[in-house]
């Protein structure tokens, strides 16, 4: 029994998927605690589909690949900021226009010269075949974006609570805005080797959300967040060894499954700790 | 030369293609237009990616892929609508949770399940290897909802536009509001062997977005969108004979180019009308401080 449990972690390739899986569920977690507040959550979705082009021609030209990646990543952002402020179109629209238009440049290169992208490690991640060079710039964006995070989180706060506030305060807000931009960029760049394209945006939202319904100081936020993310990863990569499949799809569905918990059994602002108050304020209505 | 260019309706499979490549596209740029109006443009992503479950499940137990994946597209929308109304977590935010939930769901299981199914179908469309029945099945559906949305086309317009106004005129908002999802989630369902998961949104967005800069007017604004898709659709499935890519991507990005195109030139909403009306301005205030 402990015998089969150890199996995966005789494998090298497992060590590894588990360790990069949890420095990226970490920083994406940490960062989700930003973009939920900021209401972001499906600009994380729209750039982590608009780096497919980046990554395909990273390939093709033989950069590496996060560079291109982190490249259309930010051209999509600026494009929809561009066309959100030129025109009467709605954010949601502008986002929905724009990264679909990236993500089929990228299907189209792929599918104009198929033998050298696999286009499903790209939609679907491939943590147990990562590479050394990918582990390394993994690891270098996570460092820069967690020391960012680390000196900047009060001022990025302020800009996600209240960017008027911050103005007035003098803080520089677009550089903020932009601040924030890229960290997702490249948060996103690095969750597509563990998640894939169509699930990062869970990594970078369910942890916030999770922990923004169990508490409400930001600084326990980001630690409850934090510890899922983390939590979620090395559970979610060590199960996959048993379901033999995808383990971006593990760890998703594991960070679901928290999720659905604490939106039932959160002490104050669960679904049960609701109820439990309507239905006192309805007895103290009646003895009144 | 004419040969060449008329090479592709010899074969069934791109006659087939482009029948359903257009039907498709007429179906989902209706829709659109009042996806831009309500906001829900992102719904389509969503609903769109939360189908993968529900199609793995019904192969599972052996009932129509579609209503499996319709099923599963609706739920969605609820559970949304649900967490929404009993949290504090955004709209937005939800909606990421609970459809990247049910697609890593649906791939857990997928891997689970022995199946013929390709993953690479689902997901990118497989609309030049349509199955005998496909063809027809489209062909009712989406004729099914394009005359849902027609006959009902000034209700669904009041209530995107003005759900306050809708109500108080004692129009059912709730009815339409759920009438509007199945319409998008039978929509998405159809879409998926076209273009897949991933680009059905930009079929649901993109002409809804370039009708809305070309016109003022809705029934135009419905017509325009139904010509672009339609002709996209066409060209694209045409294009990526030629080229020899990826379908679903072609009729896309013809899309976008129709939408840049917008973007640049609208007469009254483009890029260059509001510069040359910043520009009009400007010499008109510059005349009238002459004058002073």
């Amino acid at each position: 029994m402990i015998e089969t449990l150890l199996t995966p972690l005789h494998y090298d390739y497992m060590l590894k998927a588990i360790f990069v899986s949890a420095v990226i569920g970490g920083v994406c977690a940490f960062l989700s605690c930003f973009i939920t507040l900021k209401g972001w959550s499906l600009m994380g979705d729209a750039l982590s589909h608009s780096v497919v082009p980046g990554v395909a021609v990273a390939y093709y030209a033989g950069w590496p690949f996060a560079a291109g990646a982190f490249v259309t990543g930010l051209l999509a952002a600026v494009g929809m900021g561009f066309v959100k402020t030129k025109t009467r179109l709605r954010e949601d629209a502008v986002i929905g226009v724009v990264f679909t238009a990236f993500f089929a440049l990228g299907l189209l290169l792929i599918s104009l010269y198929p033998s050298q992208v696999d286009l499903r490690s790209i939609v679907f991640g491939n943590i147990l075949g990562i590479s050394n060079p990918d582990i390394v710039q993994v690891l270098i964006i996570s460092g820069v974006t967690l020391v960012v995070l680390g000196c900047k989180w009060r001022d990025l706060l302020l800009f996600c609570f209240d960017p008027n506030q911050a103005r007035a305060l003098g803080l520089n807000t677009t550089a903020l805005h932009f601040t924030l931009l890229t960290l997702l960029s490249a948060t996103a760049v690095a969750a597509l080797q563990t998640v894939g394209a169509c699930l990062v945006v869970a990594m970078l939202v369910t942890p916030g959300a999770t922990a923004y319904l169990l508490t409400d100081r930001f600084g326990k936020m980001i630690g409850i967040a934090t510890t899922m993310g983390v939590g979620t990863s090395i559970v979610g990569a060590y199960a996959s060894y048993f379901f033999d499949g995808s383990t971006g799809g593990c760890i998703v569905t594991l960070q679901s499954l928290v999720f659905v918990a604490a939106l039932v059994w959160a002490p104050k602002h669960g679904l049960l700790a609701q109820r439990a108050r309507r239905r006192e304020a309805g007895r103290a209505e009646v003895a009144s | 030369m004419m040969t060449t260019l008329l090479e592709p309706f010899q074969f069934p499979f791109m006659v087939d293609a482009m029948i359903v490549g257009v039907a498709v596209g007429a179906v989902c740029s209706v829709l659109s237009c009042y996806l831009v109006l309500k906001g829900w443009s992102l719904m389509g992503d969503a609903i769109s990616h939360a189908v993968l479950p529900g199609i793995v499940i019904a192969y599972a137990i052996r009932v129509p892929l579609a209503l499996g994946a319709f099923a599963s597209g609706l739920l969605c929308a609820v559970l949304t609508g649900f967490i929404k109304a009993n949290s504090r977590v955004k709209e937005d935010t939800v909606m990421g949770v609970v459809f990247t939930g049910m697609f890593a769901f649906g791939l857990v299981i997928f891997t689970k399940v022995k199946s013929d199914l390709h993953l690479d179908h689902i997901l990118f469309g497989n609309i030049l290897g349509l199955a005998p029945g496909d063809l027809r099945d489209t062909l009712i559906v989406a004729g099914g909802t394009l005359a849902v949305v027609l006959a009902l086309r000034r209700d669904l317009l009041l209530y995107c536009f003005d759900s306050g106004h809708a109500r108080t005129i004692g129009l059912r908002t709730d009815l339409l509001h759920y009438l509007l999802l199945s319409l998008l989630a039978v929509t998405i369902v159809v879409s998926l062997k076209a273009v897949g998961i991933i680009l059905v949104v930009a079929m649901l967005v993109t002409p809804g977005c370039i009708a809305y800069l070309l016109t003022d007017r809705f029934n135009r604004m419905l017509l325009i969108a139904a010509a672009s898709a339609v002709g996209s659709s066409f060209f694209g499935v045409y294009l990526s004979f030629f080229i020899n890519a990826s379908t679903g991507a072609c009729i896309v990005l013809l899309q976008a180019l129709v939408f840049m195109v917008a973007l640049v030139w609208a007469p009254k909403h483009g890029l260059l009308a509001a510069r040359r009306q910043r520009r009009l301005a400007g010499s008109a205030a510059g005349a009238s401080g002459r004058a002073v």
